[in-house]
This record gives structure tokens, C-alpha cells and sequence, in this order.
């Protein structure tokens, strides 16, 4: 479902990724960790095409990015669901629109619309805010409406970049549940984490990243 | 479709929320559309008087002294059948006279010096309302001159010049002005909607980043900046029947006669502001969102 062969990046003459290759399969899920600024975030950004490779080949759902098309790119995003760090939620519109907001990019009908993104809020049990803006959230509950907004299109990939960065340990657990309820409908899954906390005992994939390149790869 | 109503529905949004700076930059806007109807208003207006004088506009030709009846006659129906005349009027020395009279009222105690009539014959020629122009009407005026019995041949040459090239120059004015002021209102809007688009620069991201295609992002802002230079159309045609309207009443309350100059303005007059303010605001915001790269 992802395939990195000889991924190369750098800003300038910092050198963030060197030579990365690895490929995550159809319904994985997999943990990309190291120490902060090591690249993860980069890493991600590769994958939705918010950065090109210097060098290297990319392959995600199926879409070859080296060949990938400006106006082709929308569609590949639709097929990745994002929760980003800085949650990126917009601070104008409730709960109900931040989710629906990535069906109507879809062009959904809005009865359809509206069943949708109420089946995702129970699930993450913020149905009952679903009329509330962002801002009124606490950051687990914020995390939440990301991860709604993520699933709600029902992705075939889903990547998250740290995930449980500033939360709590019960609300990491649930976090965490919900990203393994979205794997076990078939959709691969890629955390990337600085937290060790996060992948111990999960038997996953962790590919580990040091010094622009991926160290090693363990079983979690 | 449904993309189109959302971005509608975001647009009319984005009107409310952001009121005064679109406040602002409809009034601006609907200030600059009004300077062109009032324009063009203005030159319709001259347009108008050019046409209704040019229907009582004529050319008066003195006929020599001392013309037999039989000469007057070949020059009348030489008149009658010039097809760039549409009436011919024989005025006799005696008339003439008489109109002189008239037209002194209690000064034309001074006529009764003349032992006789001093005033020639003449005949009033109307010409067709399209050869009313300074250069056709010099020709036609020079033309009768060479006839045999005509001494000579006034028409109103200065009015009829100054008059055509007074509405002449508006037209220019119009166009030049009209012109430098859509191109401001483009850049209005222009500067309007970058200023949005800056503004919800992190929303735009986010956007992309969920998969919204270039038209999705777009069309929300082209269609705020068409919206903008509706209502300014609407406001200025609202500004301009105000205006007009009160122009006319409190002139005619002491000057009647302006009804003669001052046409009410007919209800087409009211579309063109509305229509090109959403024209070049549309043109602005489109050029505002410029190209999106993801």
C-alpha cells in the first residue's frame, strides 16, 4: 500500500532523508519512530505528497508520486486520512463541519453527508458536541475531531503524526483504540511517534529512523 | 452542482463575516460605477437635446432682390424635391416683417423709421435628422449658396458645432474614464479578495491537504467577488435613480422647461452598472485567487 524505494530528502544542505526503502502492506499497521526532528513528519508529508523526493520512487494506493500530476494530487489526498500534529482544525465552523467538510470536498449529497459524519462522532463519542466549536474542546477531545474527520471518507490509508503528543495516558488508550478499530476495517494504519509507550506490547511493525535513515525495524 | 451551492453558501458567508471590509469596498466600488452612469447619462442626455433641436434645426436661405415669382418658384421645388430636406417654408418679405415685429414686442417702435421693408424673402429648409452633423450640414449650406437667386444661407453653425462637439468629447471622456474606472473596480476587488485569501490562508491549506480541488478552493472567493460587485451595481443604479430622480424634482420646481433636456431614465438604464461591476469584480477576485499548487 506504501512503497519507498531509495527515498531521498533534503531542505537545503540539511539532510533529512537518505536512501529510506520499505514498504508498508495492504490493512498493516505500522509505527514509524525516532527521536524528534529525525524526519517522521517528513516522512508522512512524502507519502500525501505535501513534499517531492529528491530521489527515489514512491507508491501509495497505488499512485506513483514521481509521476503524479498537480491536479491528480486532491484525489490521492482523498484516498489518505490525515491527523496532523497541530490538529488542523478550523476554529469558524463546529465539530459537525470540520467532519463533514472532507465529505463535501467529496462532493456528497448532504442527507448522506449528515448520516455519515453522525455514525463517525458516536463512534468517537463526541456526537453530543457535534454543534460546538473546536476551540471549546479539550485537546483530547480536539484529537478526537481529527480523527473523525480522517476516517469519515473512509480512507484506504491512514497516517498520524504523533498522535497523543500532549495527552493524557487515558486518552492515549482510546486514541489508540480508535486507530486500531480503523485497521480492523482493512485500512493501513502508519503512526509516527517519538513515544515508546505507544508501540511496546502492540506486536506492530516500528521502523525505527536515525540519522536520516532507517536504523532498524523491530516487532513492537 | 452541490459544490457550486456550497461555495454559494460560503461566499454569502464570508459577505457577512468580513461586513465592513465589504461594506467598504461595495461603496467604493458603487461610487466609481456611478461616476460612469452619471456620465453616460450626461451624454444621453445631450445625445437627446442634439436630436429633439435637430427636428425644429433648418436652414434658412435669402433669396436675392428683385426674384419673379416664376424664380421663386424653380428654387421651391428645387427645395421639394432635394431628398435631404424634409420641409420647405416660403417666408415673404412682409412675414418676415412681421415675425421681426413681433419678436421686439415694445422695442419695434424702431422699425417704424424704415420707409420700407428691408427684409429679403426666404425659405426654411429642415433637413434629415442624420445629415446633422458640422461637416454635412457646411456642405448642403455651400451647396445652396451656388444656386441661382440665393443670396445667402444662415444656419446655426457655432450651436450646431459646439453643441456636437461638446457630446463628442463627453463620449471620449466616458470612454476613457469609464474605462480607467473598471479597471480600478477590478483592482478593488482584487485587493479585497487577496486580502481573504491571505486571511483564511491556514483554512486553504487545510483544504488541500484533505483533498479539495482547485475549483473548490477558488470558487468561494471568485464567487464573494462577484457578489460584491453585484450589490455595488445595485447600490450605485439605486445612488443614480436617487439622484436623477431628485435632480429632476428640484430643478423643474423652478426651471420647467428641464423636463424638455431631463428625460426620466428608462428602466435599461439601471442594468449596465449591476452587470459590469459583477463583470469586473468577477475578473478581480478570479485574478485575486490566482494558481493553486499543491
Amino acid at each position: 500500500m506504501i512503497q519507498f524505494a531509495g527515498v531521498s530528502k533534503s531542505y537545503d544542505t540539511d539532510v533529512v532523508l537518505k536512501d529510506i526503502t520499505f514498504t508498508i502492506d495492504k490493512g498493516e499497521f505500522a509505527y514509524i519512530t525516532g527521536p524528534s526532528g529525525v524526519g517522521k513528519t517528513t516522512l508522512l508529508k512524502l507519502v500525501y505528497c505535501a513534499e517531492r523526493p529528491d530521489e527515489g520512487a514512491i507508491v501509495v494506493a497505488g499512485w506513483d508520486l514521481k509521476k503524479i500530476k498537480q491536479g491528480t494530487i486532491p484525489y490521492l489526498r482523498r484516498n489518505v486520512g490525515i491527523v496532523f500534529q497541530d490538529f488542523r482544525l478550523l476554529p469558524n465552523k463546529t465539530v459537525f463541519d470540520n467532519v463533514a467538510l472532507a465529505l463535501r470536498i467529496h462532493d456528497m449529497h448532504p442527507q448522506e453527508i449528515k448520516e455519515h459524519v453522525g455514525e463517525v462522532l458516536k463512534e468517537v463519542r463526541l456526537k453530543h458536541k457535534e454543534n460546538i466549536l473546536p476551540q471549546h474542546l479539550s485537546g483530547g477531545e480536539q484529537q478526537r475531531v481529527v480523527i473523525a474527520r480522517a476516517m469519515v471518507s473512509k480512507p484506504t490509508v491512514f497516517l498520524a503524526d504523533e498522535p497523543t503528543g500532549n495527552l493524557d495516558v487515558e486518552t492515549s488508550r482510546t486514541i489508540m483504540n480508535l486507530f486500531r478499530q480503523i485497521n480492523t476495517r482493512g485500512t493501513t494504519v502508519l503512526i509516527a511517534t517519538h513515544s515508546e509507550a505507544l508501540y511496546h506490547g502492540t506486536g506492530r511493525r516500528v521502523l525505527f529512523l536515525r540519522d536520516a535513515q532507517i536504523e532498524k525495524e523491530i516487532v513492537g | 452542482m452541490r459544490i457550486f451551492l456550497f461555495a454559494a453558501e460560503t461566499a454569502l458567508k464570508s459577505v457577512w463575516h468580513e461586513k465592513w471590509i465589504n461594506l467598504l469596498t461595495v461603496l467604493s466600488i458603487s461610487i466609481g460605477l456611478l461616476i460612469i452612469s452619471a456620465f453616460v447619462t450626461i451624454t444621453q442626455n445631450l445625445d437627446s437635446v442634439l436630436k429633439r433641436w435637430s427636428k425644429d434645426f433648418g436652414l434658412v436661405v435669402y433669396l436675392k432682390d428683385g426674384l419673379t415669382s416664376g424664380e421663386e418658384s424653380t428654387l421651391r421645388d428645387y427645395f421639394m424635391h432635394d431628398t435631404d430636406v424634409i420641409s420647405v417654408k416660403y417666408v415673404s418679405r412682409e412675414q418676415a416683417f412681421e415675425e421681426l415685429r413681433q419678436t421686439m414686442g415694445e422695442q419695434s417702435s424702431v422699425l417704424e423709421g424704415f420707409e420700407s421693408n428691408p427684409l429679403p424673402p426666404s425659405f426654411e429648409l429642415t433637413l434629415k435628422s442624420e445629415l446633422l452633423t458640422p461637416s454635412n450640414v457646411e456642405r448642403k449650406a455651400s451647396e445652396i449658396q451656388h444656386l441661382n437667386g440665393v443670396d445667402e444661407v444662415q444656419y446655426g453653425e457655432k450651436w450646431l458645432s459646439s453643441l456636437s462637439t461638446l457630446a463628442n468629447i463627453m463620449k471620449v471622456v466616458a470612454v476613457f474614464l469609464g474605462g480607467a474606472i473598471y479597471i480600478a473596480i477590478a483592482f478593488i476587488t482584487y485587493s479585497t479578495i487577496k486580502i481573504f485569501f491571505y486571511r483564511r490562508k491556514d483554512e486553504i491549506e487545510t483544504l488541500k491537504l484533505l483533498g479539495a480541488t482547485r475549483t473548490f478552493i477558488r470558487l468561494p472567493f471568485i464567487l464573494e467577488g462577484l457578489f460584491i460587485g453585484v450589490l455595488a451595481g445595485v447600490v450605485s443604479s439605486l445612488g443614480l435613480f436617487g439622484t436623477y430622480s431628485l435632480l429632476l424634482n428640484k430643478i423643474s420646481a423652478f426651471l420647467p422647461s428641464i423636463s424638455i433636456v431631463m428625460v426620466p431614465l428608462p428602466l435599461r438604464a439601471y442594468i449596465p452598472a449591476p452587470l459590469a461591476g459583477a463583470l469586473m469584480s468577477f475578473l478581480g477576485s478570479f485574478v485575486a485567487v490566482g494558481t493553486i499548487r499543491y
